[in-house]
This record gives C-alpha cells, structure tokens and sequence, in this order.
C-alpha cells in the first residue's frame, strides 16, 4: 500500500487523522486467541471458505490449463500401469544379462556396463552416445539426449525398431515410452506457469507442488516431448545436463526453470509437454506456444501490414 | 463463486489467503458483529469480506502487520454497512434520493493541525457508511473504481458517497467549532 504522493496536506491530516481513529477503534477489540475461544463460526461458514479455498486452488490450475490447452484425462489407470512397466524396466529389462553376456562373446571388449551400451546404439543409433562431446554437429544434436531419456528408450529397444524416428527441427524424435503420463498424481501436481511468448525469452517456469501429507522427491531433469501425429516424441537435450534428487516438503510447491536454448524446437503450434519423475513416478505437464508465440507474431505481422 | 477467484491465481496468493483467514477470521466476525450485534449476519459480512479480499489481496503486503488488520477492519465494516443498508431498505432509498443541501465544499479549509482534535472526534462520530470511504480513499489510497468493487457500486456512487461524506465530516466539524 504506497503512499499517493500527490496528497494534499490537509488530505495527509485527514489520513493521519482517520488512521488514528481506526487504531483506537480497534485498540479494544480483543485477541484472535480470545474471540476464537468465544465464537465457533458456523458450519456453513466454514464449509463456504473451504471451498473457496479449493476453488482457489481449482481456480489457477484451470487457468493454466486452458492456457496451454492441457489435456487432463490420466487415470489411476496409467499410474498402476507405469508402476509396472517401471518395475520391469528397473528389475528385469535393465540388466539384460543373456544380451550383455552375448554382446560380450560376441567379441566386444570390456565390462558388462560396455556391452549394454553397445547393445544400446545397435537398437537406437547414434542416439545417447557422447552427449555432450561435439552437439554442434548434425550427428551430435541427435546423440545428446539426456540420460533420463536413456532410461526411457532402453525399455523399448525392440519399439524402436518398428516404431520409427521422424524428423523434427533437424533432428531425430523417437516416440516416448510412455504416451499416457498422468497430469495430476495424488500427492502431487505440476504446471507450466509461464508462458513462452517468444525466442528472446526462452525461459518455461515449471511449478511442482506437492499436495500430499508426505515430503516427496523429485529429479531436477526433465524430459520435453512434442505431440507428432498423435504420439509423444522425445527431445534430445543439447547438453547431458546433471540429475539431482530434490526433497519437496508436504503443501509446499517449487518454480523451476526451463531454459528451452537447451533443446532444438520451432516455437510452433505444436504441443508440448515437460515430463517430470517425482519419486518413482512420471507426472506431465502439457503447453503449447499457439497461444502466446504465434499470435504474438500474427498480430506484429498485421500491424506490419497495415 | 468462480468469479471471486479471479485475482487468487497462484500458490503464494492461496497460500497468503488462508493465513489472513486463519490469522483474523475472529477479528473480523468481531468487527462486523460490533456493527450489526447479530452472530450470523456477522458471518455473512466476514464472508463477503473474504470474496471482496480475493479480488483485492495486492493491497496486503505483510500479513501479520497492523495496516494489513485496519485494511480487514475496513473491508468487513464495509460489508456490515452493506448488509445494514439491504436490512433497511428504506435507508437505502433516502440516501439516493436525498438531495445535497448546496454550499462549497470547504473541508479542506477545516483540515489544520488547530481543528485536528475535532476532526478526531468528528471522524469518531461519523457514520460507517461515509468513513469506510474515507479509509479505502485516504489511508489505503483506492481509486473509485477499486471502493466500488469491493462495495458493490458503481465508481460514480463512490464518488457520489465520497463528496457527501466530505460534506458531512465539513458540517459536523463546523458545529463542533460553534460549540466551543
């Protein structure tokens, strides 16, 4: 509440004035402790703020989804189905130990960790090898996804086989492992919250928040994805950026920045989506620039025109 | 109820709400109550406060500090008048139909440091109505349109109630002057 400058001075007596008044006024009220003691609002009451608190609540996630036209129909469904793809991947697809030890007699020199690498590049070319050593090549922009995109495209070295890559801004997209990633996870919530208006400001805020009683953790790397022909491809990241595992206390929620110069987009039409992993979970957060990027620059055009 | 929402657009502002709600839901019940001694239509002026406050939570800096309870005192008086002034219809239709009784507005004349003790007691007599005015325009530096919002009215109502009010502290203060 600033002050208004241009107050005149017997307008700054009549606040100073006024000001004292409602202080004394208020001077016998006595404290919330004490009043809460002597009145119980009603249920009713409580029950109307509670909801708008909720709403509240509802209220911004609303806003931001038909921002971004997200798209909200992950079910419980999706989770217990990822929770086992998840389980196979980490416990029985991973170590592959018949493949590895075949690579291995099949000549390749070194540890078991080689050969599952070479077993890799068979089933997805030029793909996660050196990441981030020479991007700047062509070859390399489609080498330097990241190693939580590692994760995801092992499971289906055999998808990738029959489901091809397409090309995109110059790069090589393969299709997501998981094309349904729910939006919303019981414990916890995450939204794109900042619209990239254009290539000047590349900077995406992605809001974790975590809604649940427990503290969760969540990996500070995330996957970006753009919706091709009806199905989720991943985007190589520039740089092998580094994973950490961060602790998100219960109710509270966190801004974190996206720099979009780290992936090769066009900014277009398309939609998007940021794929975060909170504990063992995906959750997605979907957007798209059509509203911000491009009408933007239909409206500079026009203007341009006229 | 949807619509109240509008301004409370993300965690900080929800997160904000729920400690003014948590900090000063009995203080404010307090206030209103003071004004219509009836428990649950004091419920009703806390509850109009809240949606007034949704739409009007910038003007809340620090939560825990005095301005931010004058700024709640003012907001639920206000909606006490409210519900007082739709309680009496007929005091409602007087106001919009009486007509001012003439003369300049010469407060400012009466606004020196010599007659502050009688503008102090005069605002102290003022009614409700005419001084929640005063305190959104001069203590939290509303324009019309913002006291209309959270009134329910009209800008030009605001101002319409704003130079009434002036006038009205300008004659109380004028009389407190003669008695002396």
């Amino acid at each position: 509440m600033k002050e208004r400058e241009s107050l005149l001075e017997g307008e700054k007596l009549l606040a100073q004035a006024l000001d004292e008044c409602l202080e004394e006024d208020l001077s016998f009220i006595p404290p919330e402790r004490e009043l809460a003691r002597k009145h119980h609002f009603s249920e009713e009451f409580e029950k109307t703020i509670e909801e708008l608190l909720e709403d509240a609540s509802d209220a911004s996630r609303k806003r931001i989804q038909k921002h971004f036209f997200p798209r909200y129909g992950q079910w419980a469904a999706c989770l217990l189905i990822f929770c086992i793809c998840s389980g196979l991947f980490y416990y029985i697809i991973r170590p592959l130990p018949d493949q590895t030890e075949s690579v291995q007699e099949g000549g390749a020199s070194g540890s078991a960790d080689t050969g599952f690498d070479e077993l890799q590049e068979e089933a997805v070319p030029e793909f996660y090898e050196e990441p981030a050593s020479d991007w700047e090549g062509e070859a390399a922009e489609e080498d330097s996804a990241s190693g939580y995109a590692k994760e995801a495209y092992s499971v289906q070295e055999a998808d990738l086989e029959t489901v091809p890559g397409k090309k995109y801004c110059g790069q090589t997209v393969y299709p997501a492992e998981q094309q349904e990633v729910p939006e919303v996870l019981d414990y916890a919530t995450t939204l794109v919250n900042c619209p990239v208006l254009d290539e000047e400001n590349p900077i995406l805020i992605l809001t974790i928040g975590n809604t649940g009683e427990e503290e969760l953790r969540y990996l500070n790397h995330y996957m970006l994805e753009v919706r091709l022909d009806d199905n989720w491809y991943v985007i190589p990241e520039r740089l092998d950026a580094p994973e950490e595992w961060i602790t998100l206390e219960a109710g509270m929620a966190v801004d974190e920045e996206i720099d979009l110069t780290d992936y090769h987009i066009d900014y277009d039409a398309q939609q998007y989506r940021l794929i975060t992993r909170v504990n063992q979970e995906l959750v997605s957060a979907e957007f798209t620039f059509g509203d911000g990027f491009t009408e933007t620059m239909d409206l500079e055009e026009n203007s341009l025109e006229e | 109820m949807f619509l109240f929402l509008a301004l409370l657009d993300n965690p900080e502002e929800q997160e904000k709400f729920a400690e003014i709600y948590s900090q000063y839901r009995h203080f404010m019940w307090y206030v209103a109550n003071q004004k219509l001694q009836d428990e649950h239509l004091a419920e009703d002026a806390v509850q109009e406060a809240f949606f007034a406050l949704t739409r009007h939570l910038d003007k809340v800096e620090e939560v825990h500090s005095p301005r931010t309870k004058k700024f709640l005192a003012t907001i639920v008086r206000s909606k006490a008048v409210d519900i007082l002034r739709k309680s009496r219809p007929e005091e409602e239709l007087s106001e919009y139909l009486s007509e001012d009784k003439g003369g300049a507005d010469i407060l400012e004349q009466y606004l020196t440091k010599e007659n502050y003790n009688r503008l102090i007691s005069c605002i102290l007599e003022l009614d409700d109505s005419y001084r929640v005015i005063f305190e959104y325009k001069y203590i939290y530096q509303m324009g019309d349109a913002q006291i209309g919002d959270i009134l329910g009215i009209s800008a030009k109502n605001v101002n319409v109630r704003y130079f009434r009010a002036r006038k009205k502290l300008q004659e109380m203060i004028r009389k407190e002057g003669e008695r002396f």
